[in-house]
């Protein structure tokens, strides 16, 4: 009987010890998750200046090129949210999966939109052409060079990973 | 690895910023590049070309300097056919620098008036095709090309002679006086001389008369070519033929009848 209640006893400690622990754990994760969204938005909100900044050079040309705002704002809004789920999963692989959605993302829209990097644009009967290969391919190497450190950074995961077991 | 990874992290931040950085204020530097052309000037050379100079101002307010600037221009009849093209190439425009380029056109008065005398006497319009290219930054090749037209005005706009007045000067010979008017509308003065032959229905020469021309650029002209002929060989009705002759071109017959 004695054993019995002892055994109970003991079982309920340790039943409310992991309780303690789990909360602890959520609340440590809820911290480091609100701390990364913190951390995503600073970035964003960042980043986002520096579009804006840069855009002011731009904004001569809007009004010669129809859909340019929307063009440069859709890279900007869809470029922001993948870095924003990069930084949420962070010290995850998913942070390698959204680097690499992004560096392939940032190469194909400048195809798309500069599709063979030769711009024409006809305004009040005077025709504009603008030959934009250097920029296309210095940007394609550059997001190629974003896309190896995305891949060196799954590598580099996958490894540590790996290494984990023996460590312990 | 992660400092390796850090390191190209480092690098393809730093180029795509000198990236961004560097087409964004080449893109800018186009608002404080400054094109104009002048009126243009028109000048006969001694070999009988006509030769249209435009000066072209050249202002480069940008941060870069601009490489290859060429304007090329294409001129054509209204029925298409070229007449003239000229090509004006400055091969370097420095950052901050004001150049005065002329861009030429040389065409043959001859040849011009070969294909039509139409432009002589009529006024008209020509169909110009401009092209444009420099290298922005000395690297992003940029195109502008347009057509348009430019009105010609004919520098004998609305020739025609005048009802001829018959005097007696003695009892075998007649003054004629026959009046001329036309209009200058051409870039140019018009100086030259005006040939008038007079025929009679025969077909025989019966008289002549020169004058000389003096007509400024938009001027109305008008005078009169006076003659001599002899009364018997005047018949009721015949022609006249002129010549016209001026630095730049020579023109002619032209036939007016009389009677």
């Amino acid at each position: 009987m004695k054993f019995t209640f002892q055994h109970r006893f003991f079982r309920m400690g340790r039943w409310c010890f992991l309780m303690v622990e789990e909360d602890k754990n959520t609340r440590s994760l809820a911290r480091e998750l609100a701390f990364k969204a913190v951390k995503a938005l600073l970035k964003s909100f960042v980043f986002y200046m520096l579009y804006l900044f840069v855009w002011s050079f731009f904004a001569q040309f809007e009004s010669y090129v129809p859909g340019l705002r929307q063009t440069a704002e859709n890279f900007v809004v869809v470029y922001l949210s993948l870095g924003v789920f990069g930084d949420i999963f962070s010290d995850t692989v998913f942070q390698c999966l959204f680097n690499v959605a992004r560096a392939l993302f940032v190469m194909g829209y400048l195809i798309l939109s500069v599709k063979n990097g030769v711009f024409n644009l006809t305004y009040m009967g005077v025709a504009l052409t603008v030959d934009l290969r250097f920029f296309l391919m210095a940007a394609v190497l550059l997001s190629l060079l974003g896309l190896a450190k995305a891949m060196l950074q799954a590598i580099n995961y996958v490894n540590e990973k790996a290494e984990l077991p023996f460590n312990l | 690895m992660d400092v390796s990874i850090r390191m190209v992290g480092l690098a393809s931040t730093f180029f795509w910023i000198l990236l961004v950085a560097f087409f964004a204020s080449a893109a800018y530097s186009v608002k404080d590049l400054r094109l104009n052309f002048e009126k243009p000037q028109l000048r006969l050379t001694q070999e009988g070309y006509a030769v249209l100079s435009i000066p072209i101002n050249i202002e480069n307010g940008g941060f870069y300097n601009l490489g290859e600037f060429n304007l090329t221009t294409k001129v054509a009849d209204l029925n298409g056919t070229k007449i003239t093209e000229g090509s004006t190439l400055i091969p370097l425009i420095k950052k901050g620098a004001k150049i005065v380029a002329f861009h030429n056109l040389t065409f043959s008065v001859d040849v011009l008036l070969e294909k039509g005398s139409h432009y002589l006497f009529n006024d008209s319009s020509f169909a110009v095709a401009a092209l444009i290219s420099v290298k922005l930054a000395e690297v992003i090749p940029v195109q502008v090309s347009s057509n348009f037209s430019v009105a010609w005005g004919a520098p004998f706009y609305n020739f025609h002679l005048g009802r001829p007045t018959f005097e007696p000067l003695n009892f075998t010979h007649l003054r004629i006086a026959v009046p001329i008017s036309f209009e200058n509308h051409a870039p140019i003065d018009v100086n030259g001389e005006i040939s008038l032959y007079m025929y009679n229905s025969e077909g025989k020469l019966v008289g002549q008369g020169e004058s000389a021309i003096v007509a400024p650029q938009g001027a109305l002209y008008t005078s009169s070519i006076v003659f001599y002929v002899q009364m018997l060989e005047i018949t009721e009705e015949g022609f006249f033929e002129v010549y016209l002759s001026t630095p730049f071109l020579s023109y002619g017959p032209l036939v007016f009848p009389y009677g």
